[in-house]
């Protein structure tokens, strides 16, 4: 049954992709489990491969960005019926559309690599942060940040000796 | 009349900090907003700058009630890119670990289900019977949530006659009062009046929001990874997928019941049948480059990690997604329609981790 599915979302692949725009290799564990690891070369494929899940009856798990050289990596862990597509795509433009639209499963993961890593994201229907606050800048999770100010000088004195000159101002 | 009603972000009915926004109409909320990332930790961006061996200790840290699971994940995701095989009875080792945990921290939430509809004895009878499975945890593994189980190439514990024949013992004494619970919880009048009909998450709904665990085997789907993508000991140790229609707080309770039990049966059976063999194949292996995804089911549903390697000892990048991550969104479908007073019954019906869920 995993074999015949996996024939079938191959087949569809490769209908539905331009020929030589993907990588496609399969990976196949000691218990029979199949994944499918897709590498896109145009990154608005990923439009494509988003209806191809959702014809499937599939869902989006998870999508993992990281920062490779000068730009960044998507990959998207897709699920049908308990196989796996992990689908790469390289952004060199910091750009990518949504899939939410299509694929709903995928609406929080999207907002979080956008608030995290400052990808811009097209077209989703709610872009709002979802963990960090509007005060704190987009891509937060790549700059760096002494421990000092992070913590706003409060594991020292330094936070009580503020407090305590400001109080005496108050009162003049 | 309508009015609105802010709950958190610190609240005394919640276990962790989350905040919502309720739109009510009279007694009826008629929309529901939530805010998270109170607890956002950057827990991720600290596993990238620890060794392997170090976030086997992390990674366990990530969630309490489903803290065997992190590093269960984590270590098949670096076996895999290493080649790394791990014995049979490690496999089957892993497997009673994670039943363990599973009967345990499903009791909790149930007991939690019986506070929060107001039965205080019910509470406290679960919660007594859960001491068992938490005495086990202790006696085994020497600790009551963390049981640091697992390691790269195996498991760190071994299991000899007297354990065996000690944990046997213990469930023998757990199920007649699990048997006995289930029966209350069922069927019992202040239970069902809370819990039937309420929070209603349709099928239709539960697939196209891509929920996990018992929140979406309450509603009829199956995404049960033992199931659908077995790893260590689960395709020898099948589990049965315990499915129920309905979609409502009794759905996903009855769920919870039926694997409790069903989780008595697994350990039963791999404690009874362990193969033989070493617990660790490698001491000190060696992690190439390469990237690996794998899956397992925690209590709340699917856990997945993603690792990427570089040869060096630390993951260039290693991403994770917890079960509550998922079904958070099905909240926004169960609440709206219910009353006030039903929200935090509904809340905990999808049994909610906040911490790791934001990391």
């Amino acid at each position: 049954m995993k074999e015949t599915l996996k024939r079938k979302v191959k087949s569809e692949i490769k209908e539905r992709l331009e020929p030589h725009s993907y990588d496609l290799r399969e990976e196949i564990d000691e218990k029979g489990n199949i994944q499918l690891w897709l590498k896109l070369h145009n990154r608005k494929d990923i439009l494509h491969i988003a209806q191809l899940v959702r014809d499937f009856g599939g869902r989006c798990v998870i999508i993992t960005a990281y920062k490779k050289d000068d730009h960044h990596v998507l990959v998207y862990h897709l699920d049908i019926d308990g196989m796996l597509l992990n689908v790469e795509v390289e952004l060199f433009d910091n750009k990518v559309d949504s899939i939410t639209p299509v694929l709903d499963s995928a609406n929080w993961t999207e907002r979080e690599f956008k608030e995290m890593f400052g990808i811009e994201l097209v077209g989703h229907p709610n872009p709002k942060r979802l963990f960090l606050d509007e005060s704190i800048a987009e891509g937060i999770l790549g700059e760096y940040m002494p421990l000092s100010q992070a913590m706003n000088g409060a594991a020292t004195c330094c936070m009580w000796e503020k407090i305590e000159s400001e109080r005496h101002q108050n009162e003049n | 009349m309508k009015t609105k009603i802010p709950i958190g972000p610190f609240h005394i009915g919640l276990e962790e900090p989350i905040y919502f926004k309720i739109d009510l109409k009279g007694e009826t909320v008629e929309n529901v907003d939530m805010i998270n990332g109170f607890v956002h930790r950057g827990i991720e961006y600290l596993a990238m700058q620890k060794n392997f061996f170090q976030n086997l200790i992390l990674t366990e840290r990530v969630c309490s009630l489903c803290s065997n699971n992190h590093p269960f994940t984590y270590v098949m995701a670096v076996e895999k890119i290493a080649g790394i095989e791990v014995s049979k009875r490690a496999n089957y080792l892993r497997v009673v670990a994670d039943e363990v945990k599973r009967i345990a921290s499903h009791m909790f939430n149930l007991s939690m289900l019986a506070h929060l509809v107001g039965h205080h004895s019910l509470m406290t009878q679960t919660m007594e019977a859960r001491e068992i499975m938490q005495d086990i945890k202790e006696s085994i593994w020497g600790n009551r949530m963390d049981m640091s189980a697992n390691t790269l190439s195996g498991v760190k514990y071994d299991l000899d006659e007297g354990q065996i024949e000690y944990i046997l013992k213990r469930l023998e004494e757990l199920e007649p009062q699990v048997d006995e619970l289930m029966d209350i919880y069922f069927n019992n009048k202040v239970v069902k009046a809370r819990t039937v009909g309420v929070g209603v998450l349709p099928k239709a709904d539960a697939l196209r929001l891509g929920i996990t665990g018992p929140t979406a085997r309450g509603s009829g789907v199956n995404n049960d990874v033992r199931d659908k993508a077995p790893y260590a000991a689960y395709d020898e140790l099948k589990p049965n997928v315990c499915l129920e229609e309905d979609g409502d707080v009794h759905a996903r309770m009855k769920v919870r019941w039926r694997e409790v039990k069903d989780s008595i049966r697994l350990v039963r059976q791999a404690i009874t049948n362990l193969p033989e063999g070493s617990v660790v194949t490698q001491k000190r292996p060696h992690i190439p480059a390469g990237e690996a995804v794998t899956r397992s089911e925690a209590p709340r549903g699917e856990l997945i990690y993603y690792l990427k390697t570089n040869g060096s000892q630390k993951p260039e990048r290693m991403r994770w997604r917890v079960p509550t991550y998922m079904n958070w969104e099905a909240l926004r479908v169960m609440i709206p329609g219910n009353k006030l007073t039903d929200v935090a019954v509904i809340f905990n019906s999808i049994d909610p981790c906040i911490s790791c869920t934001e990391r």
